[in-house]
């Protein structure tokens, strides 16, 4: 064989190895990459930010500790050490004689100590055998029963070998000690003095990132696996699950890794914290702190000081949460621990970045400044540089179905486990946007399947009667715009807006097409309501007083739920201008302003109206006032003449017969062909069509969701389902061409549309055809959603609960109010805000603005009903609701409890919700009880000196038509109490003497009873002066009562519950027991049908009206 | 500038691009035009052909661009060279691909798509298809005129040699285990992993595209009938694959490059590879956008884009349009248009083999000849149904509901 040739490599093996080596640096250096782009994470940042915040605060801290610091006395304490140390030195052969003992007896005591715990341990096994041995019958058992009973001997004995070896150690110990024990002291005292320096100093330790500290060591990257000190913090909520479609997974929410201060007090901003100091300090002045507590709250409110007056402001993440006393704080009751953060702000629970967690920006320069990127960071992750300068590396997230609610839409998060309440406790914002909703009706035409949503009347008047009320040319135009009838009304504008006419939005010649199909629109649906109306003939009012009718308005109550002008005073400018909704409390917006009424409607209309509202129709929101005929005679004058001529004025123009016809004919050919729909058309007049086409306009634009029309009933709502609708994907929002656009409203506001879901909602609120902006479509594909002109707030406040209506799913036991008990005060707390009890009376602490914005004299205010579960007894509250004429319990007061006709089950929640909300009982067996005549007797010496009778009476009077006390001065007007044990709960009677004040704020009630500062015990003032000489006679009479005992009348009178409750039992008998009850069953009153004639008014009516209105007259007047 | 781009964004359209490529790659290699001059007999078909395309274009529109995108494809790569597999050539078609690439990367709309990290991968792989087709022909046709002159391939002269495993082979396969890792590891930081929200039934994505490997079916489920684009066409790709050694059986190219022993085998193969897979994959990738809507490289995906659909069956092009009646309702007799078509197209294999392609039939064997030509009606019922589409809005020859057969 030929020998082979040496076979030359392929590739030169120097440069191989070239290639080898080079290629094995890269891979390291790109594997430090890797390491290093997984070590770089965001949060680390804003941990390490905070770590280097806390220590600063804790240096500071510190150097006042320091400050504080005794130095005198550590410098005596070192000295004594000094000393001490000499003096040991001294006797130091004693001393280590001393420790040589007890060294030598410690190591006996240690074995005498192991010789009797091995023994011990012996025995037991020992019980174990002897006991198996006896069980099992085994031969061996008396053997085995004797060596127990010889260890338990043993045992015994060891036990003394070891007491007395434990008192010899012991006696040697102090033998010891007595040459230590001034150093020890000395030692003692001196980390007593620097215990809060050494304390922070432990802290600045936690905290402390200095290169090569343990924390830093921890921390390097892959040294951080083992226990690193920046880590993600996290808390998993396993029944606030969150949907993943399929199933569900515990909520694991990791917010604190950046908000690492959330629950931390401290770290609050400027602004939380000056609330909270002065929130603070207002509780520390009305004692509402315990007094363990005092310290540490003075201690929390000058930290909070200190925040208000550093240089800088705390910034977010670092910031403490608002309200931790509500929310997040351990002892609130939305705990992190169990709440998490995304069950209410949402987002992603999970993500540690800033953009995947859903942040929302609130406006387009938060968006911009969110994303902003520094040179070096773009394309990349944000750097520190970035974070410096608060661009968070923000980019709009298309993947996340729950984003966070952006900043004024934080309240919408309550609704999720809220959604069973009428209101939110301390949720103010967001209970009074559901009450807006409620209000403005928003529920009618967009179903809202929930609770606070459902049952809920139609906002809009019954319209089967509109021929009987006004005319088809005051319809016409009110359709048209009612805003230009009525500034603050509720009806929204449905034609002529910004898709149909706006001249920016659309070209001219659609433009004069559109009025004329619009205007051909308003003329069917005028003509469709009048040619389908009843004509009942009203009766017409007697001669009525205008004077004394706006009296009577003024003062009877007709202001709690309407306005009568349109007219306000700016309160920025100063200047008069139109009237906004928002100038008046929402209440107020319950009724229509009356403004232009008599324009509208006509007098006998309004006769019969204000008489009775059920007689119109059945549902009518308005509750009678029991007006006699001659008072509806006088209040119809009155309003008649609120005119608004100019009004009228406006020109109609006729309908356009082109527009009719093909407005009518574009609803035909939906079944019909052409030709029939034509021959159809032929053959109806053009009233027939105007009628057909009113019909069909009707659907269109859902008038019945709102009005009560005939031929319309189960329709469904016209518009969007809302109960899921924060739910709704961004992408199935129509943004038209708007998609973050600036765009001008008609109040000449500027608004911008940025792509977020509550922005989407907020400028369709705004103008709810914005977004058909530019777009090209047929005449009935417009957006149609009416314009409520809706000012900023209210939109807001609106759009805030569209967001919050999601299908999210929370645990049953972590939704609120789902008990019976709240269930039956939620309903009767729906009827509350049904019928609108918050435009006269305080319940649960809200209300009463409405009437109060219109009487001045608080003591003519209808009743603050806070407390009036515990107060009035169920029997009497029924009967009262049902009837208010029952009793007249302030006979002076103007304003009347109006009859709502409520049936036996309405009036039966109403009571119900009272009694459990006040705490009460629902039966009350004590208005048949007599007290002890002794107790009487001394609490009518008691009342006597106490001088009630100065406002109360206390003669018996007729409970519904009591007599108005002759009092000058308005202040002193109080109820006749011998009404008291037909209507109070006997316990409450003695509370509220104790202490009104508490109960009611700023109510007359004088507070007899002072709290003491120090205890928080009630002070008797007759402690003291029962031995004054102008009380001698009573504590004459007094004295045999108390069977000659003074040191126990002494007692008693010092005893503020025993003095209340004496004053009770005497209040109870004087009280009547007699009173009229209600009609059981439906009160709402027949239709009242014309009557022939007027008849005159009857003599007993005019009287007691003359008895009211002298009432008022002597009280100076409320009404304006 | 603009100008440019709606030009692009009008020669992409599937329509054109599709046709562009089809008769550039016909001619290329039918006249083996990669090997010639534009002023061979070859280059002067090609012209006429563009020019044939010019006029045609004054009444059909689209085929007026397709014409000056054709005739300016033509002096591009006459322009870069006659002989396009020579390095030099090669490295200009790489930096005018590269350069257009890189210019449109401008663009915001071209940006959003192709830098996206899901699609960083594919814009990648066109580049080495393009590359690894040039490499390969590049071998086949040195290796021709080797041929040619009576040499012998270099394959050849290679295989002779002996190498040690180590360091020729073990050690360059380590080198390239450590390269690619190190570009994984980069890759991997510098994109961030498109992660999109979790599982919903209820939402889903617009468009919802199928991973990218089959975005070529679902592309043809835009011409075809589920079961066929779906089922019949898939499972036939993979038998058509499988049969193909049985049925080529020429001797010649074996173990070396080579494009003039097997122009007809290269062709049909790279024809389907390039233009039918790969080609709408990269449609379906970059170019179909929300809805399945068509957008041009530089057009904006706007979901609310419309296009109307008002496609038609053979049959009602046949009996109303052309007939002027209404629709007999025996299926049989409604359909007998496209039953009719479909047979002729069927039937050409055994006309062809007695006619001009008896060579084919003789050389090959029955069985060999029906398999092959049947596979490849097949395929060309693909090309042939697009430009069907296209130019009459057809939807289905054969339209059959009565037994859910549409062909």
């Amino acid at each position: 064989m030929k020998p082979q040739e040496p076979i030359p490599h392929n590739y030169s093996i120097r440069r191989l190895n070239m290639i080898f080596a080079l290629s094995s640096l890269v891979l390291l250096a790109v594997t430090g990459l890797m390491v290093g782009y997984d070590y770089i994470r965001g949060w680390k940042w804003f941990q390490l930010e905070f770590m280097r915040m806390q220590q600063e605060r804790i240096s500071q801290e510190i150097g006042v500790a320091q400050a504080e610091e005794n130095k005198q006395q550590l410098a005596d304490l070192d000295a004594q050490d000094r000393k001490n140390e000499i003096e040991l030195a001294r006797h130091r052969d004693q001393y280590l004689s001393a420790q040589k003992e007890l060294d030598a007896i410690e190591g006996d005591h240690y074995r005498a100590d192991q010789d009797y715990r091995f023994v011990k341990a012996n025995l037991d096994a020992q019980r174990y055998i002897t006991e198996a041995a006896v069980v099992q019958h085994l031969p061996d058992a008396p053997q085995q029963q004797a060596e127990f009973e010889r260890q338990t001997k043993h045992l015994a004995d060891l036990q003394l070998t070891l007491q007395e070896s434990t008192r010899k150690r012991d006696a040697a110990k102090a033998n010891v000690d007595q040459w230590l024990k001034k150093i020890k002291d000395a030692e003692d005292k001196k980390k007593e003095l620097t215990a809060s320096v050494d304390l922070l100093n432990k802290q600045l330790g936690t905290v402390d990132m200095k290169p090569f500290s343990t924390n830093w060591i921890l921390s390097q990257p892959l040294l951080d696996f083992v226990n690193p000190v920046i880590k993600i913090d996290q808390v998993v909520l396993n029944d606030l699950s969150i949907d993943m479609n399929y199933m569900s997974v515990p909520r694991v929410d990791r917010c604190q890794t950046c908000h690492r201060a959330i629950d931390t007090p401290g770290w609050e901003s400027k602004t939380e914290a000056a609330r909270l100091s002065k929130e603070l300090q207002q509780k520390l002045d009305a004692y509402q702190i315990p007094q363990e507590k005092r310290k540490e709250t003075e201690e929390r409110i000058a930290q909070l000081k200190r925040i208000q007056d550093a240089p800088n402001d705390i910034l977010n993440p670092w910031r403490t949460h608002p309200k931790l006393d509500l929310y997040v704080g351990s002892a609130s009751v939305h705990p992190l621990l169990e709440y998490g953060c995304t069950v209410c702000h949402r987002g992603q629970d999970r993500a540690t970045e800033f953009g995947r967690a859903g942040h929302t920006p609130a406006s387009p320069r938060m968006e911009h400044r969110w994303a902003e990127r520094t040179a070096l960071s773009a394309g990349f992750f944000p750097l520190p540089r970035d974070f410096e300068q608060r661009h968070w590396g923000y980019e709009e997230n298309e993947f996340i179905e729950t984003p966070m609610y952006p900043r004024h839409y934080y309240e919408a998060g309550c609704i999720k486990c809220h959604s069973g309440q009428m209101g939110v406790d301390r949720g103010d914002d967001i209970t009074k946007a559901e009450q807006t909703i409620e209000i403005y009706g928003c529920y009618a035409c967009h179903k809202i399947a929930n609770w606070r949503f459902t049952d809920l009347r139609k906002p809009g008047p019954d319209l089967g009667g509109i021929a009987e009320k006004t005319t088809p040319e005051w319809a016409f135009r009110w359709i048209s715009e009612p805003h230009n009838f009525r500034a603050t009304t509720r009806m929204p504008s449905f034609f002529y807006q910004r898709n149909m006419i706006d001249p920016n939005v659309v070209p001219p010649q659609e433009r004069a097409h559109n009025v004329k199909l619009q205007d051909a629109e308003i003329h069917a649906i005028v003509s469709f309501l009048f040619d389908k109306s009843t004509h009942r003939p009203w009766s017409p009012p007697g001669a009525g007083d205008a004077a004394r009718g706006k009296q009577l308005v003024g003062s009877v109550g007709c202001m709690g739920c309407h306005i009568d002008t349109e007219q306000v005073k700016d309160e920025k400018t100063g200047q008069i201008r139109l009237a906004k909704r928002e100038d008046f409390p929402l209440e107020r917006n319950y009724g229509f302003n009356l403004t232009g009424v008599g324009t509208k409607a006509n007098p006998a209309w309004i006769y019969n109206w204000v008489k009775n509202p059920k007689a119109y129709y059945a549902d009518a929101p308005m509750p009678s006032l029991r007006l006699t005929d001659q008072e509806a005679a006088d209040v119809t004058a009155y309003l008649v003449t609120m005119q608004k001529p100019a009004f009228m004025n406006t020109p109609i123009r006729p309908p356009d017969a082109q527009a009719v016809h093909d407005l009518a004919k574009g609803y035909l050919i939906n079944t019909l062909s052409d030709v029939e729909a034509e021959a159809k058309l032929r053959s109806m007049t053009q009233h027939d069509q105007l009628v057909y086409l009113g019909q069909r306009s009707i659907e269109k634009y859902g008038c019945y969701s709102c009005h009560n029309i005939k031929g319309f009933e189960g329709l469904k709502p016209i518009g969007t389902e809302l109960t899921v609708e924060g739910s709704k994907a961004l992408h199935l929002f129509d943004f038209g061409f708007m998609n973050d656009e600036q765009w001008k409203n008609e109040d000449g506001t500027t608004e911008h549309v940025i792509h977020t879901v509550p922005s989407w909602v907020y400028n369709k609120l705004r103008n709810p055809r914005i977004y058909d902006d530019r777009r090209t479509k047929v005449y009935n594909d417009k957006l149609k959603m009416p314009n409520f002109h809706l000012s900023p707030e209210e939109a807001r406040r609106i759009a805030m609960v569209v967001v919050g209506l999601t299908k999210e799913k929370v645990a049953e036991n972590r939704m609120a109010g789902r008990d019976a008990r709240t269930r039956l005060i939620e309903e009767g707390r729906k009827r509350v805000s049904q019928h609108n009890c918050r435009a006269c009376h305080v319940v649960d602490g809200r209300g009463r603005d409405s009437i109060a914005s219109t009487i001045a004299d608080a003591n003519f205010l209808p009743p603050d009903l806070s407390p009036e579960g515990a107060r009035a007894q169920s029997p009497f509250l029924f009967n009262f609701l049902k009837d208010p004429t029952v009793m007249k319990i302030r006979p002076w007061v103007s304003v009347r409890m109006p009859t709502f006709h409520f049936s036996d089950e309405e009036a039966n929640t109403l009571v119900t919700f009272f009694a459990e909300a006040g705490k009460g009982q629902q039966f009350e067996t004590s208005r048949g009880m007599n007290p002890p005549a002794q107790n009487v007797a001394i609490g009518k010496q008691v009342f006597t000196m106490m001088r009630c009778t100065q406002c109360h009476g206390t003669t018996p009077v007729n409970p519904e038509n009591p007599p108005v006390p002759n009092t000058a001065d308005s202040t002193s007007l109080a109820p006749n109490l011998t009404l008291a044990r037909m209507r109070l709960r006997h316990e409450w009677i003695s509370d509220w003497i104790r202490r009104p004040n508490e109960m009611i704020n700023g109510t007359r009630m004088p507070t007899n009873f002072p709290r003491d500062a120090a205890t928080g015990g009630f002070q008797s003032p007759l402690a003291m002066a029962i031995d004054t000489p102008p009380f001698a006679q009573y504590k004459a009479t007094l004295l045999p009562l108390f069977n000659g005992d003074e040191k126990e009348l002494k007692r008693t009178m010092g005893d503020a519950v025993a003095l209340t409750d004496y004053l009770r039992d005497y209040i109870w008998s004087i009280g009547i027991t007699q009173m009229r009850t209600a009609a059981p069953g439906e009160t709402v009153p027949a239709i009242a049908m014309p009557q022939p004639s007027l008849p005159p008014p009857t003599a007993p009516a005019l009287k007691s009206t003359r008895n009211q209105r002298g009432a008022a007259g002597n009280s100076g007047g409320p009404g304006r | 500038m603009d100008f440019i781009k709606d030009f692009v964004n009008v020669l992409s359209a599937g329509s054109i691009s599709f046709l562009l490529l089809t008769s550039i790659f016909a001619l290329i290699i039918y006249f083996n035009l990669l090997n010639g001059r534009i002023k061979s007999g070859g280059g002067i078909a090609f012209l006429g052909f563009g020019i044939l395309l010019l006029v045609v274009g004054i009444f059909i529109r689209p085929l007026a661009y397709l014409g000056v995108a054709y005739l300016l494809i033509l002096f591009g790569l006459a322009a870069l060279g006659g002989r396009l597999w020579d390095t030099k050539v090669g490295l200009r078609l790489f930096v005018v691909g590269g350069l257009a690439f890189g210019l449109s990367m401008l663009d915001p709309n071209f940006f959003l798509i192709a830098a996206k990290p899901d699609n960083v991968p594919i814009v990648a792989m066109i580049f080495l298809l393009g590359f690894f087709t040039w490499l390969a022909l590049r071998k086949a046709y040195l290796n021709d005129s080797q041929l040619a002159l009576g040499g012998i391939p270099w394959e050849k002269t290679e295989s002779d040699e002996k190498l040690f495993t180590w360091p020729d082979l073990v050690y360059t396969e380590m080198l390239c285990m450590i390269l690619l890792t190190i570009v994984m590891i980069v890759w991997s930081v510098v994109l961030r992993a498109p992660l999109e929200e979790a599982a919903n039934p209820t939402s889903s994505p617009n468009p919802a595209k199928a991973p990218w490997y089959f975005l070529g079916l679902q592309e043809m489920l835009v011409y075809f009938d589920p079961w066929l684009a779906g089922v019949v066409l898939p499972t036939l790709i993979i038998v058509g694959l499988m049969a193909i050694p049985y049925i080529d059986t020429n001797p010649k190219g074996n173990g070396y490059y080579s494009f003039r022993e097997r122009k007809w085998e290269i062709g049909v193969f790279l024809y389907g590879f390039l233009v039918l897979w790969s080609f709408l994959i990269i449609t379906g990738t970059f170019l179909r956008g929300p809805n399945w809507n068509f957008f041009g490289p530089y057009e904006f995906w706007d979901p609310n884009k419309l296009v109307p659909l008002v496609n038609v069956d053979l049959s009602e092009l046949m009996w109303v349009k052309v007939l002027g009646t209404s629709l007999p309702k025996l299926w049989i007799i409604r359909e007998i248009f496209g039953l009719a078509l479909i047979g002729a197209y069927l039937g050409t294999p055994p006309v062809m083999a007695a006619g001009p392609f008896r060579r084919f039939y003789l050389k090959m064997g029955a069985a060999r000849y029906y398999v092959g030509a049947y596979l490849f009606l097949i395929m060309m019922s693909l090309p042939i149904k697009m430009v069907l589409r296209w130019l009459f809005n057809l939807k289905y020859i054969l339209h059959i509901q009565e037994i859910f057969f549409n062909v």
